[in-house]
């Protein structure tokens, strides 16, 4: 019994409460000869009808009490609901501001990184420009607009350039280099059948140059400078105009 | 070896012109059949210029693509490879095309802003 509600007591005092008032209708229905002799007294049955309606009465009280206690409790729990909800926006916040964080410390490291790297080697933003323009105006880096096939613009030193340059004119003297050329005049015949290979490579060049630069000839095989450019450079032309040594 | 200042300032002026030759892969192809890249005197002189990587030397330079040729020349396979003519066919065609890039993209981008234009000049009329 103690482990029934407060509800199922009540429901139950109503019940005994109907079965009594029955019981005591019935009794007082009857006439008094058809009266059976284990039949319930009507005092009784009033004496039970009113302990209870007392039953009732306090029970119904203790009702009141829980639910005024519910309340209390539901009150409570929209509070603690709230809280949840508050909790739970806190949260999210503060995980997105650890992300912002991260990011930002991440993305700043990484300017130290380059603000590092770009100390350590200094370069004036005017000279940047400068040789951004040398090589951009002359076409060495990106082809010009106007540029189609055929044209004999390259991206590199050609067979022209290198020719009029500094060293296929071999308008430089290197005493060394001279005393050698002297004493190997046998490498010219050998070096001079080479430019016919040469032509097999689509390098045009007219065949007195061979021979005028075959002046500035020099021995291949043990010196290790000039003397080997001048070797091949006297098959091909260097333009000195197309390394900016004047910019210097 | 002590140079006087003509002779090292000679020497500045052959090396900036051999190094930016280097750039042009028909001349590699030259020296590579020629047999120089197999001279160790050679090879050991394209080490060497290695210094015009450095930004005081390199500030010279016309053509700076000769810089990564010297870098690619430093590695014997190649060396080798360059013998032959396809290599540094593809290599110059390559170059070509890299050169071109830039004025390839500006003639797309003129292109579509003068499509733009027409397709805006000719809505009102429509």
């Amino acid at each position: 019994m103690a482990a029934n509600s407060t509800r199922q007591k009540l429901l139950c005092l109503i019940d005994d409460i109907e079965i009594v008032s029955k019981e005591l209708f019935e009794t007082m229905s009857t006439p008094k000869n058809q009266l059976r002799p284990d039949g319930a007294d009507t005092v009784m049955l009033m004496e039970l009808l009113v302990e209870k309606d007392k039953e009732i009465k306090s029970t119904l009280k203790i009702a009141e009490e829980q639910a005024e206690i519910q309340t209390v409790m539901d009150s409570l729990k929209t509070q603690v609901d709230k809280r949840d909800i508050e909790i739970k926006i806190l949260q999210k916040n503060l995980k997105e501001s650890e992300t912002i964080l991260s990011t930002a410390v991440y993305q700043a490291q990484q300017k130290l990184e380059s603000i590092n790297q770009a100390n350590t080697k200094k370069i004036s933003s005017e000279e940047l420009i400068k040789f951004a323009h040398r090589i951009s105006a002359s076409n060495a880096v990106a082809a010009p607009v106007t540029w189609a096939p055929g044209d004999p613009r390259r991206p590199y030193p050609t067979d022209l350039d290198m020719r009029q340059g500094f060293l296929g004119q071999g308008t430089y003297t290197d005493t060394l280099a001279v005393s050698r050329s002297n004493s190997q005049i046998s490498n010219v015949s050998e070096t001079n059948s080479t430019p016919v290979s040469s032509n097999s490579l689509s390098w045009q060049h007219p065949p007195e140059v061979s021979i005028t630069s075959s002046i500035s000839h020099h021995a291949i095989s043990d010196f290790k400078g000039h003397n080997k450019e001048n070797e091949e450079i006297e098959l091909m032309s260097s333009d000195s105009s197309s390394s900016s040594s004047s910019d210097e | 070896m002590s140079e006087g200042e003509d002779q090292q300032r000679i020497r500045f002026q052959v090396e900036l012109e051999f190094v930016q030759c280097l750039a042009n892969p028909n001349y590699l192809n030259f020296l590579a059949q020629r047999g120089f890249f197999k001279d160790p005197c050679f090879i050991n002189y394209l080490k060497y210029l290695m210094y015009w990587k450095d930004p005081k030397y390199s500030s010279f330079l016309k053509y700076p693509q000769c810089l990564h040729f010297l870098e690619l020349l430093q590695y014997e396979h190649f060396r080798k490879e360059l013998v032959n003519a396809r290599c540094s066919k593809y290599i110059d065609d390559q170059q070509l095309l890299h050169w071109q890039h830039y004025m390839r993209k500006r003639m797309d981008l003129l292109q579509a802003q003068a499509e733009k234009m027409q397709q805006s000049n000719t809505k009102p009329s429509t």
